[in-house]
């Protein structure tokens, strides 16, 4: 299995998650959860329902007290109320500002969080929101909601952004058209840390990627990396896409 | 790029645009104007009746204040919206957050969480001022019937009913904050109130402790700044308990702390809380802006007493629940505290009513004691009580000044026109101005 420690030393970690744990009442949700995230790249957080990805985020971001663990930026531990420097997290399945407009979430996000407004045109135009701009957020559909929340996330300033599941609710149009503009922002030095249950959407997307299961990360690298640790732990054939590796170390 | 604007000007902007669009807020716009007009056309026609409409005798309303007859019934609207719906506002605006997710994402600015629940709590607070258009209004009515208007006193009643929605914010911001649903939020806060409202039934029954510690409830509260009393104690301790309130409303709003910390945070917080209570009851300035000086003796009796140095106490015989404990307590003793702070009050009684001590032999007596001296009256009106502590200090008591006694305003003149506007005008412009500001904002 790579781990966080030998894929640290491949090249320069914008941030380093170490011994991350978490348990609710007699639940362990998050088992000592260590990865890397490296500056501009597009990783994904690769889990079954229940894996603990959703915690791991909110663990990381500063909305959850986490039991233990830390998370480093140039070797310097970020304290939870100070992430918010680095980390924004996009949570799922929220409705926040219901009764305000997509474009009023949108310039309160630029306005609030002092987020890059020369992107804004960029991103209502890449997310297909320009028809939504005067709708409330409560009167959106799932998947519109979803674009208008992924493009309030892109308008934070943090260099990392977390999402969760930022293709639910979308078609497969709108997935592909999702996938190249976060590709777009990634390339122009964003770095997107995202959670993903489907895992076809995310081998089209991530560079890398994180593989959870029952609270433990299994696996850590690029798609390469991770057939290759796969075929390492069974003496079958070489593992044929990232489903087939999720399945072989999971 | 850096907006202009800072970041907390955008958070009160968000939560003046989230009020506008809370349904609870309109509905309390609505209601509080029926409310209020209720008790002051009920008011206005009392008062009438007693300045001689309708064939009472003339100059009996001649003591009549305003302040009593007028506005401390129709603020009483304001203070039922203050305590039944005011807290839906604040539970709205604060654990609406929680429900939609907001909170996940705001909580990820670097602001301070005092800070953020401080614009919900200021943006509650204009919302409120908004409300109290209602008395406003009735001002504006009853100048127009020829009353008379005084501000001092009428500002000291406005005060207090702002330190109670002050207060009830507070409560409303940390229930909802503390607790994971809305409806739980107004369950906890309607509980500490008639928690509130108890602790008032108590001390009326039992006396003592309860009876001091029922005098800092929103209720007694209210009641002492209806009668133009503004006791600085009081402001003090309501001041001391909304930011109290926000700061534990504060300490819940950090979803990331762990929930052992904020429970050691809250602890803390109660105890330092107790402290400053504790002290701000020891301070014993009050103003009486009241025009009749309802909460004073005569200036003249105030100058007599004053150059009494010697500690004065009283022993009274009374039970808790015995009549003439609380005219001894209202007509003379709260108005001699403010002159004579070093004055010690001790009640004496086995019972709460004190109906089966009657018999007893000193049951009704009030003893007086000063430097050395004892003295016992039965009498609990002011000129009683002055008389007795007079006559044992060994001074005379001033004369009576004909030109400082309160007139009245009488005022025999119906609400005209009051129900019309109360009832049918406040509604329908609120209405309206409802519609128009949803439409504009979407």
């Amino acid at each position: 299995m790579i781990t966080a420690e030998n894929s640290s030393s491949l090249s320069g970690d914008f941030l380093r998650v170490a011994g991350v744990t978490k348990t609710f009442e007699r639940m362990r949700a998050l088992s000592d959860v260590s990865f890397s995230v490296r500056r501009g790249e597009v990783l994904g957080l690769i889990g079954p329902n229940g894996a603990g990805k959703t915690t791991l985020f909110e663990c990381l971001a500063g909305v959850l007290p986490a039991d233990s663990g830390s998370v480093c930026h140039t070797e310097q531990s970020i304290a939870p109320g100070d992430r918010s420097s680095f980390l924004f997290y996009l949570p799922d399945g929220i409705v926040p500002w219901p009764a305000q407009t997509v474009r009023w979430a949108l310039d309160f996000t630029l306005g609030f969080f002092g987020g890059p407004a020369n992107l804004r045109d960029d991103v209502i135009q890449r997310l297909d929101l320009r028809p939504l701009l005067n709708a409330p957020i409560g009167t959106l559909s799932k998947g519109q909601r979803k674009r208008a929340l992924l493009a309030a996330g892109l308008l934070t300033p943090q260099p990392v952004l977390l999402a969760d599941e930022p293709f639910d609710g979308l078609d497969l149009r709108q997935t592909r058209e999702i996938a190249a503009a976060l590709r777009t922002y990634s390339a122009a030095g964003r770095t997107l840390f995202l959670s993903i249950h489907q895992i076809a959407d995310a081998a089209r997307v991530c560079d890398r990627f994180v593989l959870l299961s029952g609270g433990r990360v299994r696996g850590e690298g690029t798609l390469s990396e991770l057939c290759a640790v796969a075929l390492s732990q069974k003496s079958e054939a070489p593992p044929k896409g990232l489903e087939e590796v999720f399945l072989a170390l999971t | 790029m850096h907006s202009p604007k800072p970041a907390w000007l955008w958070l009160v902007e968000k939560e003046w645009r989230e009020l506008l669009v809370s349904r609870a807020w309109w509905v309390l716009l609505v209601v509080i104007g029926p409310l209020v007009g209720v008790s002051f056309i009920g008011a206005v026609r009392t008062y009438a009746e007693v300045s001689g409409l309708g064939g009472t005798a003339a100059g009996v309303g001649e003591a009549l204040s305003p302040l009593v007859g007028i506005w401390a019934p129709t603020f009483s609207g304001c203070e039922l919206a203050a305590v039944f719906l005011l807290p839906f506002v604040c539970i709205r605006l604060v654990g609406g957050d929680r429900q939609s997710g907001a909170l996940k994402l705001e909580s990820q600015h670097g602001m301070p969480a005092f800070a953020r629940i401080a614009a919900k709590a200021g943006v509650l607070a204009g919302g409120w001022f908004i409300a109290s258009a209602a008395p406003v209004v009735a001002m504006i009515m009853w100048k127009s019937y020829g009353g008379t208007l005084y501000a001092p006193e009428l500002a000291t009643v406005a005060v207090g009913h702002l330190l109670n929605a002050g207060l009830t914010i507070a409560l409303a911001a940390a229930a909802a904050s503390i607790t994971e649903h809305p409806s739980t939020a107004a369950i906890v806060t309607l509980s500490v109130t008639v928690g509130t409202w108890i602790v008032n039934f108590i001390a009326a029954v039992q006396g003592g402790i309860w009876e001091r510690l029922a005098s800092y409830t929103p209720t007694a509260m209210v009641a002492e700044f209806q009668h133009g009393l503004l006791r600085l104690d009081m402001v003090l301790i309501a001041l001391a308990l909304v930011t109290g309130g926000l700061a534990l409303a504060a300490i819940w709003m950090r979803i990331g702390v762990a929930v052992r910390r904020r429970v050691f945070e809250s602890l803390a917080l109660g105890a330092l809380m107790t402290v400053v209570v504790a002290t701000s009851a020891l301070v014993n300035t009050s103003w009486d802006l009241s025009e009749n000086r309802m909460n004073s003796f005569s200036e003249r009796d105030e100058q007599t007493l004053s150059q009494i140095r010697t500690p004065l106490r009283i022993e009274a015989h009374l039970a808790a629940e015995d009549p003439r404990r609380a005219d001894l307590e209202r007509k003379a003793l709260s108005k001699l505290r403010r002159v004579m702070p070093q004055l010690q009050v001790q009640y004496i009684s086995a019972t709460a009513t004190g109906l089966f001590e009657q018999t007893s032999p000193h049951y009704g007596e009030i003893w007086y004691e000063l430097a050395g001296k004892k003295e016992m009256s039965r009498i609990t009106t002011a000129e009683g009580v002055l008389e007795t502590i007079y006559a044992l200090a060994g001074v005379s008591p001033p004369a009576e000044a004909d030109e400082s006694i309160f007139r009245g305003h009488p005022l025999a003149v119906p609400p005209k026109g009051a129900a019309i506007v109360f009832y049918g005008i406040w509604p329908v412009v609120v209405i309206a101005v409802g519609i128009l500001i949803r439409r504009r904002s979407t």
